[in-house]
């Protein structure tokens, strides 16, 4: 039985580039393209079934690559934004929706303890902000340049943030 | 013999039995005593006084035989919600008639309750506002003759009142400013929103019902009820003027705020609209005077287009008079539990631009009837 | 009138549930909205967090009660992806036809409380009325009526009862004949018409953006149901047309709901007529693996998601549920922004909110 808190690790699936063939698996393209747009900030590709698709991304490189996903691969729908705290680090998982490839990215960032911030996509997905503020409220993750970080569950002068494991009962 | 006629009669035999006890006892008491049983006597059968207190037994007569009327609709009122939505309306209280004790025991209820004035509520005009509600519409009834020999404003010449319709529609209307002064007063953002769209929607529906109630007062020739009714003899003014009917149908739909048109007291926005704040029996009150209004509606319905109290011989004027009344508002309420609400300034929109045009130009129909020689 | 700020809620007989609606009126109109949620806030994802994974099955029931099936079989597909189990295809069958029975009883409940809301009293108490038949069928398959804890982590609790077959082709027949009424009751009405048709319009692109799913989705012209575009558990043996509308209004969203009703009477005549014998269950490890799950379901309200991070023991690391109508009510004031105070009640009711979901 592994200890809890280290988290997920383990060797990627090989992932071979395809050969740019006319008609492609739109899936293979995307890979692709995100692969060749930020191949230093994208590490951990893993095919984890059809349809689905994981990968994990550098804080810093977050925006860009939404941004990205959005206006050029027709990610439309961002749709849950998750906070998971282990012992070293926070990490945030984005999944991530387009409606026209049926696509389900799972975009996986990682934040350190001391400093657990990273940059909202609000902007880019307005469906971003109220889930954003729900990480903000319950895990104590900030996101820079939100319209409006407030606490949106809990009561807005209530001094923990609960899903965090060193908060008991 | 009309209702005057009679009341006074039972009031003249009753102040002769009375007043045997009276007179004996001044021949039997000495003294002034005995002068002041007499005198007690005499006051009592004296012209003016018997006069006035016939007066108050009629009244007392045409309120009761209106508040039973209005208690048999709001028993009606349930019942066929229940069925329209295939429950048993009320049951247990008076089960084995049909439960129509059930208003007797809310009623009690009411009374029973606590009265809470807000704290920061205009006081008088809260306490105002019930008031001038109930009294104009029980004014407004007092007008309304249920046959030529049933009826306030017969009085002893037998003519009744002149203008008698313009009278009860006078009466009908104050109650948009006391609906005004209930929200208002009560010192509450939703029952002001509540008692203005409730006072623009009355007002609004004003018009075209007194329009076709003007198209009805060309084709009578007289503005008297027994005048209106009397010119019913041949045809109810429901047929050549049906429009004029329909039109005002909605309009009374629209005056005393049923569904589909009772957003001002919609209570899935404002609780209870502009009556929130009143409790008990103040409430009980408000919801009476509804249905009371609408009798009055229905009443005169029957009376501006039905024909009245026309009817075949075998049944009584009155009776007649009510089954119409009746029936008017056993359509009210089929209407009323089967649509959804109209939104406030749709239902305006309705009001203004839809049936106005539609009363004027049942008005023209009316001229043109008129001209034709017809009426 | 000067502009003020009303808060309808969080006591109010309008909304559904425990939320506030702030919205800033300049006489009739809107100006701006604010929801507030949280007012049922229970802590369920740190609850999972201490709980073995068969005992947070009732613990999801309870996330949505107006329509629980979903989000217990969207736990138990979540956990299924992370054991890397496969679940018998009796047990697949069963899950269907009861969750479109659920999704029948769950719009049922919407349609009457939407009509409640617009004054017809009539559509009220004839929906909950039909709504009962599918409650019975369910309490005769799980034991309750409205939270069931019902599916397993590797099927369903139990087998079907006898004759469920039978009661649930009698249960599609007469659904059917009542929707035709139910067109006609609706549908046909003027007034009806009147207060939906051009009333919280919610344009496709904002839709898409704002994260919107499930029928307000649809019915702003996205044929996209998780049903046939992502199928999930044995859909894709079944024959049915994802419902959408052109109008983004009220009307449109109402015509979607409508339309799902249809087609999952035709879903469940197929479930319950293909049902395979075998198996309804086979028992799942006590222990999860290291790893993580991911589910997603086409909830009556939308898109539901769960994400599980199992680590080794019999409880999960976290769980993390995606709630439609949270994300669904955030998009609110674009719908309500321009409309009249009157037309709040038909457009919040349009957006079916369940509070137990969205405040978790």
């Amino acid at each position: 039985m592994a200890e809890r808190g280290k988290g997920i690790s383990g060797p990627a699936e090989g992932l071979e580039r395809a050969p740019s063939t006319v008609d492609e698996d739109p899936i293979e393209r995307i890979i692709r393209s995100l692969l060749d747009s930020f191949p230093s900030a994208i590490a951990d590709f893993q095919k984890l079934r059809k349809g689905v698709l994981r990968a994990r991304i550098e804080r810093r490189d977050l925006f860009k690559a939404c941004k990205y996903l959005r206006d050029g691969l027709g990610f439309e729908h961002i749709s849950m934004i998750s906070a998971i705290e282990y012992e070293d680090r926070f990490e945030l998982v984005y999944h991530i929706a387009s409606y026209q490839h049926r696509v389900f990215l799972e975009l996986i960032t990682t934040a350190p303890k001391d400093d657990p911030s990273v940059d909202s996509v609000s902007s880019i997905w307005g469906g971003a902000n109220w889930q954003e503020r729900e990480s903000y409220d319950l895990m104590g993750i900030k996101f820079n340049n939100h319209p409006k970080l407030e606490r949106i569950l809990l009561p807005s002068d209530y001094l923990y943030h609960p899903l965090r494991k060193d908060f008991r009962g | 013999m009309n209702l005057y006629e009679f009341c006074r009669g039972l009031i003249h035999w009753l102040v002769d039995l009375i007043n045997n006890l009276w007179y004996w006892l001044g021949d039997v008491l000495p003294w002034w005593f005995g002068d002041f049983f007499d005198a007690v006597g005499d006051f009592a059968a004296s012209r003016g006084h018997i006069s006035v207190m016939a007066i108050g037994l009629e009244v007392l007569i045409i309120v009761i035989v209106a508040l039973i009327n209005v208690l048999n609709f709001i028993w009606i009122d349930r019942k066929l919600s229940g069925r329209i939505f295939d429950f048993y309306g009320p049951y247990y209280v008076g089960y084995r008639i049909g439960g129509w004790l059930q208003n007797l025991a809310d009623g009690i209820k009411l009374f029973v309750k606590e009265i809470i004035v807000p704290a920061k509520a205009d006081k008088f005009g809260f306490m105002l506002a019930p008031i001038i509600f109930v009294g104009s519409s029980f004014l407004a009834l007092a007008t309304i003759p249920l046959s030529p020999h049933f009826g306030v404003a017969t009085n002893e010449s037998g003519h009744g009142v002149s203008a008698g319709v313009i009278i009860a529609f006078a009466f009908f209307a104050i109650a948009p400013f006391s609906i005004l002064i209930a929200g208002w007063s009560s010192n509450n953002k939703y029952t002001l929103i509540g008692g203005m769209r409730s006072a623009a929607q009355m007002m609004s529906y004003e018009i075209p019902m007194l329009l076709c109630v003007a198209s009805v007062f060309l084709l009578a020739g007289s503005f008297s009820f027994f005048g209106v009714v009397d010119a019913q003899h041949d045809v109810w003014f429901a047929i050549p003027l049906f429009l004029g009917f329909v039109v005002f149908l909605v309009c009374l739909v629209a005056e005393i705020e049923v569904q589909p048109f009772d957003l001002p007291e919609a209570e899935a926005e404002l609780v209870e609209g502009w009556t929130t704040e009143y409790c008990g029996m103040r409430f009980g009150l408000f919801m009476m005077t509804s249905y009371l209004r609408g009798y009055i509606g229905g009443a005169l319905v029957t009376a501006l287009f039905l024909g009245g109290w026309q009817g075949p011989w075998f049944i009584p004027d009155e009776i007649w008079f009510l089954i119409k009344a009746y029936a008017v508002f056993f359509v009210i309420e089929w209407a009323r539990w089967s649509l959804p609400r109209v939104r406030v300034d749709q239902i305006l929109d309705v009001g203004w631009k839809r049936l106005m045009p539609l009363a004027v130009l049942n008005l023209m129909i009316a001229v043109a009837l008129k001209t034709l020689g017809w009426f | 009138m000067a502009e003020m700020w009303i808060n309808m809620g969080p006591q109010h007989p309008m909304t559904h549930g425990l939320w506030n609606l702030r919205i800033k009126v300049d006489g009739e109109t809107i100006t701006d909205a604010e929801p507030e949620v949280g007012y049922l806030h229970r802590g369920i994802e740190k609850l999972c967090e201490d709980r073995t994974y068969t005992q947070i099955i009732p613990i999801t029931d309870r996330l949505c009660y107006g329509s629980s099936l979903t989000w217990s079989h969207l736990y138990c597909l979540t956990v299924e992806d992370l054991m890397g189990i496969e679940v018998p295809k009796r047990a697949e069958y069963i899950r269907v036809a009861a969750i479109e029975m659920q999704r029948i009883a769950s719009h049922l409940m919407w349609l009457a409380a939407y009509g409640a809301d617009l004054g017809l009293m009539a559509g009220f108490i004839y929906c909950m009325r039909d709504r009962e038949v599918f409650i019975d069928i369910l309490q005769a398959l799980t034991g309750s009526r409205i939270t069931y804890n019902f599916p397993r982590i590797g099927g369903v609790a139990h087998d079907v009862p006898s004759n469920f077959d039978r009661d649930a082709l009698r249960a599609c027949t007469y659904m059917e004949r009542r929707l035709k009424e139910y067109e006609e009751m609706f549908d046909r009405s003027k007034v009806f018409m009147m207060r939906n048709e051009d009333v919280g319009v919610l344009r496709r692109t904002d839709a898409m953006n704002l994260g919107v799913t499930g029928p307000p989705l649809r019915g702003s012209g996205v044929r996209y149901d998780l049903r046939k575009d992502m199928p999930y558990s044995v859909y894709p043996e079944f024959e049915f047309e994802p419902a959408t509308h052109p109008d983004c209004d009220c009307y449109a969203r109402y015509r979607v709901r409508m339309d799902e009703m249809w087609q999952s009477c035709r879903i469940i005549r197929q479930a319950v007529q293909k049902m395979p014998k075998g198996k309804w269950r086979i028992l799942a490890p006590r222990n999860a693996p290291e790893g993580t799950g991911v589910g997603r379901v086409e909830d009556p309200r939308g898109e539901g998601v769960m994400y599980v991070v199992g680590d080794g023991t019999d409880k999960p690391y976290r769980l993390k549920i995606r709630s439609p109508i949270f994300v669904t009510v955030s998009a609110a004031p674009k719908m309500l922004i321009g409309y009249k105070v009157a037309d709040v009640v038909a457009i919040m009711g349009s957006l079916d909110m369940c509070i137990g979901e969205t405040d978790r």
